[in-house]
């Protein structure tokens, strides 16, 4: 058997198994042996990122902890081209991230395996969460975001990822000719009316469904009267803070407007780069990780793991992707790791909250005038 | 006591402390000499625990000294400057006169430069209205608590004016530039441009420090010498451990110059061994997520890059050298990262400098090899050449500019009855 025929042979056992009942030391010694052997096959495959393995100040072969393991900054993936393990001809999807004005978009790239075993992960999460059934799927956005394409942004892929829940598909936003987003409240009302006694799915961008969702129908009074929806959003919540908008408003309006109650409102965090994983809020308002992933907050002070109840930046991993080097991230977001296992909602392994992302580093020549104090350097050789 | 950084809401506070300075300034003349005095027990005073700790009050200590301060005084104004008296010369009259008050906007992230900044403006006179940055209150009220416990008879207290306010508070940073009769701004692009377009009078001198990054440059024959090779990595580790390498004067990069029969790798070896040890000595206290994110990235994409590139670093964000080869000055990091880039000609690499480098540290065995390196510095806008070692040690001329007589008016009388 090949390396690789052989890493997604393991791939396909931690895939058929719940993915929160591994106890924290069986998870760490099957996914350190992996994702071991993923270092190896991602060198293999990519004389840069064997560069960077490398220069690692631990060799990884030797490694006994995961967070020993050489680990990229989710930034790599802005490079051009995008950072892969496979040739060009085997790509078939690339997925680039929400950046804001301004920004480069990161981008991922997906063969079909690694394609193939994001939706399969994305299932396996959210049925844990929602139950397994399919069910009608509202989708708080504009149709163009919901067909596949080959190049698929963050709001697509978060959409796509959950269609395998769907029995059918209705968007409720779309332009008017000006181009503007505008709520399609007609067609909406029928849609409520049709499914009011079921399971419905619901997903949207935070964002936009505050903005293109809840905002107007608050304004009009409409509740929507389907208590037995899930809806689950993902997406930053700056723009969200910058309008005095915290995570209990936004679960109480948006519960309002569909008149269910708010645990069915669900957050969840995820990242293009971290394809496959998601962590949504458990009912205790944790964020957990399933089998096939970790997540290691660390001290940005020493970057070593830090212990329950501090918070740090968050590191990403995740056995699935063989197509880009993306098994071990350090993100720029900022979590407070709530403890290492024993959540009471029952799920196993590490769980955590998500803090704040890290603003933007600026080099800075005698420095700007509003920077934070760092260092203390000492100045005896002033 | 009241609070020596004041927390201002309005723009009244700031015209009427100003008010009480210029008059003060006109009514009561203070020499540089008398300015030396009150520094000299200031910098004595400076010597308390309390205070010694803050980065940079050692460095403080000595530049507040007569010492160093007369030797700048005379080149700038001239050898009988310090008691403020008339010079002739040529049968004219000269003598150095105060602008009145100069406004202060130093940058965030070097704790002592509110300080050095009002110490060049006090030395011509001036009264000082100061903008302390929100992360430097602390420190600055901490060093001017020591100015007024040797300050008794207030020469110089009184002509501080130390605020504090939202760096959002464009009514307030107006009000400051509208009463001043010069300026010293310190900072950024972004902090410098801003300041610098506040609606100043048409008359205030406005001196600006802004935004640059600083490199180093050996020669093979130094960087080669085993007996000397330590002494110069612990040089280069100390420039870049100061000031957390945020500076304009931290070198970013290190540019070795190639030389037959030399082999870098030992060098390097022993620069690994000097930011160890410069760490162990001078371990972080704290850090900003943002640098660290960044440290990671630059490792992480310099080694990325081109797989012939090679780094150093440890588990932690402490200290990173990135090893490969090029003229061009890579994108500075900062936060103790420093690149060390292997050229076949000095010359090459500081022929491309162009205004944005402040200083070039350099190791050069030959004096004349040196001289050609400075000159060409000079030349292509370089404006300080040291020692490695000595990158940071702040000096007049800075950024090519005096710092005291700026801030002065020279005041020409002919005699009416000569």
């Amino acid at each position: 058997m090949s390396a690789l025929a052989d890493i997604e042979q393991s791939i396909e056992n931690l895939l058929a198994i719940p993915p929160y009942e591994l106890s924290p030391g069986e998870r760490h010694s099957v996914l350190l042996a992996l994702l071991k052997r993923e270092l190896a096959y991602g060198s293999e495959q990519n004389s840069s990122f064997d560069n960077y393995v490398k220069h690692w100040p631990v060799d990884y072969r030797v490694a006994d902890r995961i967070a020993d393991l050489p680990y990229l900054p989710v930034a790599v993936f802005k490079a051009n081209p995008p950072l892969s393990l496979v040739l060009r001809a085997e790509i078939t999807r690339t997925l680039t991230s929400s950046a804001t004005s301004g920004q480069i978009p990161s981008r991922v790239v997906l063969n079909a395996a690694t394609a193939k075993r994001m939706t399969r992960s994305i299932v396996t999460i959210i049925r844990d969460f929602v139950g397994a059934a399919r069910r009608p799927y509202l989708v708080i956005d504009t149709p163009e975001n919901t067909s596949p394409q080959n190049q698929l942004g963050a709001r697509g892929a978060a959409i796509q990822g959950l269609r395998s829940f769907a029995t059918e598909l209705f968007c409720c936003l779309s332009r008017n000719d000006l181009g503007e987003v505008v709520l399609d409240v007609n067609e909406l009302f029928k849609f409520a009316a049709k499914w009011k006694e079921t399971d419905v799915l619901v997903y949207g961008f935070t964002y936009i469904i505050w903005t293109h969702f809840v905002l107007p129908m608050l304004r009009e009074g409409i509740s929507l009267d389907m208590p037995k929806v899930h809806v689950l959003h993902s997406g930053g919540w700056k723009r969200l803070q910058e309008k005095a908008v915290t995570k209990d408003i936004f679960m109480r309006d948006v519960a309002a407007v569909f008149g269910c109650s708010t645990g069915r409102v669900i957050d969840y965090y995820g990242m293009v780069e971290n394809v496959g994983v998601v962590y949504p809020d458990c009912e205790r308002g944790n964020k957990h990780v399933p089998v096939f992933a970790d997540v290691i907050v660390r001290d940005p002070l020493t970057l070593a793991p830090v212990q329950a109840g501090q918070q740090g930046l968050v590191q990403v991993c995740s056995v699935l992707p063989t197509s880009f080097p993306g098994f071990l991230l350090l993100t720029d977001d900022m979590a407070e790791l709530i403890d290492y296992d024993g959540c009471p909602c029952g799920r196993r392994g590490p769980y955590f909250r998500f803090a704040k992302r890290v603003p933007k580093a600026e080099t800075r020549g005698c420095g700007n005038l509003e920077t934070a104090r760092y260092s203390p350097e000492q100045a005896s050789h002033a | 006591m009241n609070k020596l950084v004041q927390a201002i809401s309005s723009a009244a506070e700031i015209r009427c402390a100003s008010q009480r300075m210029r008059e003060l300034s006109r009514a009561e003349n203070i020499c540089p000499d008398q300015v030396l005095e009150v520094f000299e027990r200031w910098a004595a005073a400076l010597d308390a625990n309390v205070v010694r700790q803050i980065p940079g009050v050692t460095f403080l200590r000595l530049w507040l000294r007569r010492g160093t301060l007369e030797p700048i005084l005379f080149r700038e104004l001239g050898q009988g400057c310090l008691h403020g008296e008339w010079s002739d010369q040529g049968g004219v009259r000269l003598r150095a006169f105060p602008l009145g008050v100069v406004g202060h906007w130093p940058a965030g992230n070097i704790e002592i430069q509110p300080i050095l900044s009002l110490s060049c403006a006090l030395l011509g006179g001036n009264g000082c209205l100061v903008r302390v940055p929100a992360g430097l209150v602390e420190p600055t009220e901490s060093i001017i608590e020591k100015l007024h416990e040797v300050d008794s008879a207030g020469l110089l207290k009184q002509r501080i004016f130390a605020a504090s306010f939202e760096h959002s508070r464009t009514d307030l940073h107006e009000a400051m530039a509208q009463i001043v009769d010069g300026a010293m701004i310190w900072g950024g692009l972004e902090a410098v441009s801003q300041i610098r377009a506040l609606p100043f009078p048409h008359w205030a001198r406005v001196m600006v420090f802004g935004p640059r990054f600083s490199v180093a440059a050996m020669d093979a024959a130094t960087w080669g010498d085993r007996n000397q090779q330590s002494s110069w990595c612990r040089r280069i580790a100390r420039d870049v451990w100061q000031f957390e390498q945020q500076a304009c004067s931290s070198p970013q990069t290190l540019f070795l110059e190639r030389g037959a029969g030399y082999d870098a790798a030992e060098f390097l070896q022993g620069l690994r061994t000097a930011f160890q040890e410069e760490n162990g000595a001078h371990p972080r206290q704290q850090i900003e997520p943002a640098l660290t994110s960044a440290i990671c990235q630059a490792r992480a994409s310099w080694l990325l890059d081109d797989p012939s590139h090679s780094a150093w670093f440890p588990q932690s964000p402490d200290w990173t050298i990135l090893e490969g080869s090029g003229c061009d000055v890579p994108k500075p990091t900062q936060g103790r990262t420093l690149t060390v880039l292997l050229v076949e000609d000095l010359l090459d690499v500081i022929s491309r400098f162009d205004g944005a480098v402040q200083t070039l540290g350099l190791a050069v065995q030959d004096p004349g090899r040196e001289e050609a390196l400075a000159h060409a510095a000079g030349s292509h806008g370089v404006d300080r050449v040291v020692k490695l070692g000595q990158m940071h040690i702040f000096g007049s001329p800075w950024d090519g500019m005096d710092l005291v007589r700026p801030m002065v008016r020279l005041v020409r009388h002919g005699r009416s009855h000569a």
